[in-house]
Formats: C-alpha cells, sequence, structure tokens
C-alpha cells in the first residue's frame, strides 16, 4: 500500500507541477479505498464510482489552490464523505442521512484466505465479529485495518477524538480476539466469561 | 486489567500508533500469554474488502473512465466561465454534440475516400492594453495573458498529438504535464517545446526583440529561420531572440546571435520577466526608457521624454498595488528626473 509519504509527495507534485502522471497515480493508489468508503454511504458502488471521480476532478480543478493542505489523504476522504452525503441529501430518498447510517455489507473485510494463517471457519468468525459491532466502530476498524488511516486522520474525518478512535478499536480487537477464542490461559477465559455476562 | 491492556496494545499495534514504552508492555504481555501471539498474527495480515474487490484491470478501467470526465469537466469550465447553466443540461449538450462528431466522422470514414484531418475548433483569448487574463485550457494547463496579447488555442486537444497555440504578445504557462502530448507554443520568430513546466514567452510584434524565460522543467526554443537552430533552456535561463525586420537586413548587417542569460531576481524571489503574472511590475537596473514602455503597457498610457539624456537612466524597482502616479513619484524621488502630465494626459519626463 503506498504510505503517507509517498500520497503527500503525488498531491504536492499535482499541486506545484500541474504533474498529470503524479495526479494520475493518485488516483489509481487511492480510487478503491475511497469508492468502498463513498459506498457504504450512498449503498451503491456505481454512484460512488462517479463520486469519487468527481473529488478528483475537483482536486485537479482546484490544484493550485490547496497547496495548504497539510493532510491530502484526510482531504480526499472529506472530501468523499461530503459528496457522498451531499448526493444522498439530492436523492431525497434518505434525508437526514449521516455518516452513521452506512451500508455494513461493504464495508466487511476478512484476513486474505491465500495465505493460509486463517481457515475459512476462523474467518466467518472474524466477519461475524466484525457485524455485531455498531456501525462506526466498523467504520473506524475498516478505516484503520484496510485503509491504513492513523488514529489523528480518522478522528478528523469522523469528527471524533483520537482518544475515541483508540476506545472504538479496542473494541472491535477485543470483539474479533474473543470469536477466534484463542486459548488464553484458563485463568483469562474465566475473566471474559466473567465479563461477557 | 491486563487483558483490556492486551487488546488496547494490540489495536494500537495495528494502527501503527505503538509508543517505545507501549511496545516494551506488549512484550512482556505476549510472554505471559504467549497464545494471544496468534491473534496479534492474525491482526498484522493483510486483510480484504468481502464485497466487490477491483482488480488491477478495473482500477485501469476506472482510471481511464476518470479521465473522460475529467476532461469533459474541463471543456464545461472553459466554455462557461461564469457556468451559470446547470451541469445537467451541458451534459445533455455535449452528448447530443458527441453523437453528432460520432456521427459526422463515421460519415467521414464511409463517404471520403481519402480520409481528412479534423481540425478542432479554435479558440481565442485577447487582452487589451492594461488588461491581464488567466486562463484554463482544456488540458489543465494554465496560462497567464499578459497586457496586449493573444493567445489561440483549440477548444480541444487532440488525443496523442502534440498540443499547439499560437501566442502574439506575452504569456506565461504552466503546462500540465502529458509525456503523450508535448506542447508547443507558436510565436512569429520561434516555436517552444515542452513537457510539464513553466515558463514565460514575450514575443510583442512591436519588439525588436523575443524572450523565453524557463523558471521550471525544460524547453526547447526552436527558431524560426533558414536553420531551425535548437537551445535547449535550463530553469532560471532565458533566451533572447533578436527579430530581423526585413531579411535584406540578414545579407547586409551581421546577425545578432540569440542570447542566453540567467534570471535576474529583484529582491527575494521575484523574478522580473515573471513578475507580472503575479500582478507586480518588476525591473533590475534597467533603462527609464524600457521602464517607461513597462509603464505605458501596464497602465495604458502614453510616455515620452522631453530631455533625451533622462533616456539612459537606470532604475531598480518591484510595485505591487500603486497606481501610475505613485510609481511615478517614487522614481521621481531619485531626483534624478521630474515628471508632468500634459492636457491630453500623456506623460512628459524631463
Amino acid at each position: 500500500m503506498v504510505n503517507d509519504k509517498q500520497i503527500q509527495s503525488l498531491f504536492h507534485r499535482v499541486c506545484y507541477n500541474n504533474d498529470m502522471q503524479a495526479y494520475n497515480e493518485l488516483y489509481i493508489a487511492l480510487c478503491t479505498r475511497l469508492i468502498h468508503f463513498s459506498a457504504s454511504i450512498v449503498s451503491s458502488f456505481h454512484l460512488a464510482e462517479e463520486i469519487v471521480s468527481d473529488v478528483f476532478i475537483t482536486l485537479w480543478q482546484k490544484r493550485n489552490n490547496l497547496s495548504h493542505v497539510e493532510n491530502p489523504l484526510v482531504y480526499l476522504y472529506v472530501s468523499a464523505k461530503n459528496l457522498s452525503l451531499n448526493t444522498l441529501q439530492q436523492q431525497k430518498k434518505h434525508q437526514h442521512r449521516s455518516i452513521e447510517h452506512i451500508n455494513l455489507d461493504i464495508l466487511s473485510i476478512a484476513p486474505d484466505a491465500e495465505n493460509g494463517m486463517v481457515s475459512a471457519e476462523v474467518s466467518q468468525k472474524i466477519e461475524g465479529a466484525i457485524r455485531s459491532l455498531p456501525a462506526r466502530c466498523q467504520l473506524i476498524f475498516r478505516l484503520i485495518k484496510h485503509d491504513g488511516l492513523s488514529y489523528r486522520e480518522v478522528a478528523t474525518l469522523l469528527g471524533i477524538s483520537p482518544k475515541t478512535v483508540d476506545a472504538q478499536l479496542t473494541i472491535a480487537v477485543k470483539k474479533i480476539s474473543q470469536a477466534i477464542r484463542f486459548d488464553l490461559s484458563d485463568e483469562i477465559v474465566q475473566t471474559f466469561l466473567r465479563i461477557d455476562s | 486489567m491486563d487483558q483490556e491492556k492486551l487488546y488496547a496494545l494490540l489495536a494500537r499495534e495495528m494502527a501503527g500508533q505503538l509508543s517505545e514504552k507501549e511496545a516494551s508492555d506488549l512484550q512482556q504481555l505476549l510472554q505471559r500469554y504467549p497464545d494471544a501471539g496468534y491473534i496479534r498474527e492474525v491482526f498484522s495480515q493483510n486483510w480484504s474488502p468481502v464485497s466487490n474487490q477491483y482488480t488491477s484491470t478495473q482500477v485501469q478501467q476506472l482510471l481511464e473512465k476518470h479521465q473522460s470526465r475529467l476532461q469533459e469537466a474541463m471543456a464545461e469550465t472553459i466554455i462557461t466561465p461564469e457556468e451559470e447553466v446547470p451541469r445537467k443540461v451541458w451534459k445533455l449538450y455535449l452528448g447530443i454534440a458527441a453523437s453528432l462528431l460520432m456521427l459526422i466522422s463515421v460519415g467521414f470514414y464511409f463517404f471520403q475516400p481519402k480520409r481528412i484531418k479534423a481540425t478542432a475548433a479554435l479558440a481565442q483569448l485577447v487582452t487589451s492594453k492594461r488588461t491581464r487574463s488567466q486562463i484554463l485550457l482544456p488540458d489543465g494547463s494554465r496560462v497567464w495573458l499578459n497586457a496586449g496579447s493573444k493567445l489561440d488555442y483549440p477548444e480541444q486537444f487532440e488525443p496523442h498529438k502534440p498540443r499547439e497555440v499560437n501566442l502574439e504578445g506575452e504569456a506565461f504557462f504552466v503546462v500540465a504535464s502529458d509525456a503523450e502530448r508535448p506542447f508547443r507554443v507558436h510565436t512569429k520568430t520561434f516555436h517552444v517545446r515542452v513537457l510539464g513546466t513553466s515558463f514565460n514567452v514575450r514575443a510583442y510584434p512591436m519588439e525588436d526583440s523575443a524572450v523565453t524565460t524557463l523558471v521550471q522543467g525544460a524547453v526547447e526554443v526552436v527558431l524560426d529561420n533558414n536553420t531551425k537552430q535548437v537551445v535547449a533552456l535550463r530553469p532560471n535561463e532565458k533566451l533572447t531572440i533578436p527579430i530581423h525586420t526585413t531579411p535584406a537586413e540578414i545579407h547586409n548587417t551581421p546577425v545578432p546571435l540569440p542570447q542566453k542569460a540567467k534570471l535576474v531576481l529583484v529582491q527575494d524571489s521575484i523574478i522580473t520577466e515573471t513578475a507580472w503574472v503575479q500582478n507586480k511590475l518588476a525591473f533590475k537596473h534597467l533603462q527609464l526608457e524600457k521602464v517607461t514602455a513597462m509603464l505605458e503597457q501596464w497602465y495604458g498610457v502614453e510616455i515620452d521624454f522631453r530631455n533625451n539624456s533622462k533616456r539612459n537612466l537606470f532604475f531598480t524597482g518591484v510595485f505591487e498595488a500603486e497606481n501610475l502616479e505613485q510609481v511615478l513619484n517614487a522614481l521621481e524621488y531619485t531626483q534624478s528626473f521630474s515628471w508632468e502630465k500634459d492636457s491630453t494626459g500623456k506623460i512628459w519626463i524631463k
């Protein structure tokens, strides 16, 4: 995955050098993550592809005024979020939708089966555990584990504190850990049972 | 509560937010509960979306689709700078236009024995004296046009062909890079070939030389004389090309050669050649008669000398928001000359 520094440098080349090649690289590096994120809000991959394309069109049109942007990744996620919510509002079908009402099927992630670390059975348990989490918690887990955002970036995007991000992520990790029932010492298993009941 | 801490540390490790202290805490906890190593391993794996994963071919298709939407959007902004027309209507028109074009080209394809080269519609941007203008070309390149200049460009650049524009006067270009379609600026005396870069071209018809100034990137200047000489410029270099008015002159007098020089910094980072782009009027160690020529163009006035010896005084200065009187007064402050305005509004230096 492309890291923050590379994204920063591509973004810089777009804003200062009008570099179309860097712009295309940036699109390739981020489009699928942004499309999934947008699709979870608008519940349509087709619509999300257009939204993310619009986000990048705006980026190109405004590139010479974007040199103040400190975190390009957050800028693009926030643009995708706003445009997705606007699109929903325009459709009028779902009024007063917020980022809390996300399509959870779209957000599901699981460990890659190929590397043999996780059996299909365990993978299913993980999926089940993630689905049992509150929507926002799932979103945070996805943004950090899959999209590679930092606590601070997720916090800015969702308008919450980094502390909350940390707490929510811990909840997700706990739920998933418990679902695959790794055999900690009996003492700890007992404690789990006490906490759960 | 050790296990709660274990979850928190595993979460932070996964997020790449683990401090050094926390890393050693995690090591200790893992030693106490070695079986937790499995869960740590699972979290360190690559996780993928369960639904709708895009293959790299699909991503490439997404990019192509996006690029054509971008071109369409750029064309819209050029055609309607104030964009009052709702976007959907434009899309409709573009759709119709596109299908008409298709029909026409299909027609050509079938009914013409020889293929006729379709020429793209030309657009023109003209600035009068005193006005400067800025434009975004359909490929995303930006052009600042100085006063009294003219730029011809196609409304749409063709794919896989050089992007070509014609310039009379002065313009500053920030060219969007596109290796497939090199950018070319044509003037009466020379041509500039570029990839992605920013540069200034000054080719006013009434001036005795034309200048290409490179700020960033790389350009080649092709001289439009019999030799087709090519001069490559590096960043912060400029090329001054003398203009021969009549061919006869070339035979009788020694031809002045094009001259390469370094750019002149007035102060900090203000380059005199391109200061006009930022609405600054800048000159360094420049003869007063050249300064007044700049002022004439900048403010759209006429300036003349009552005392010819004043023509060769040298001045350095940067002006931004000042009006003509303020600039003249500032220069007059050196006590080397004085100025007055006659009844017709013409300025006289004495």
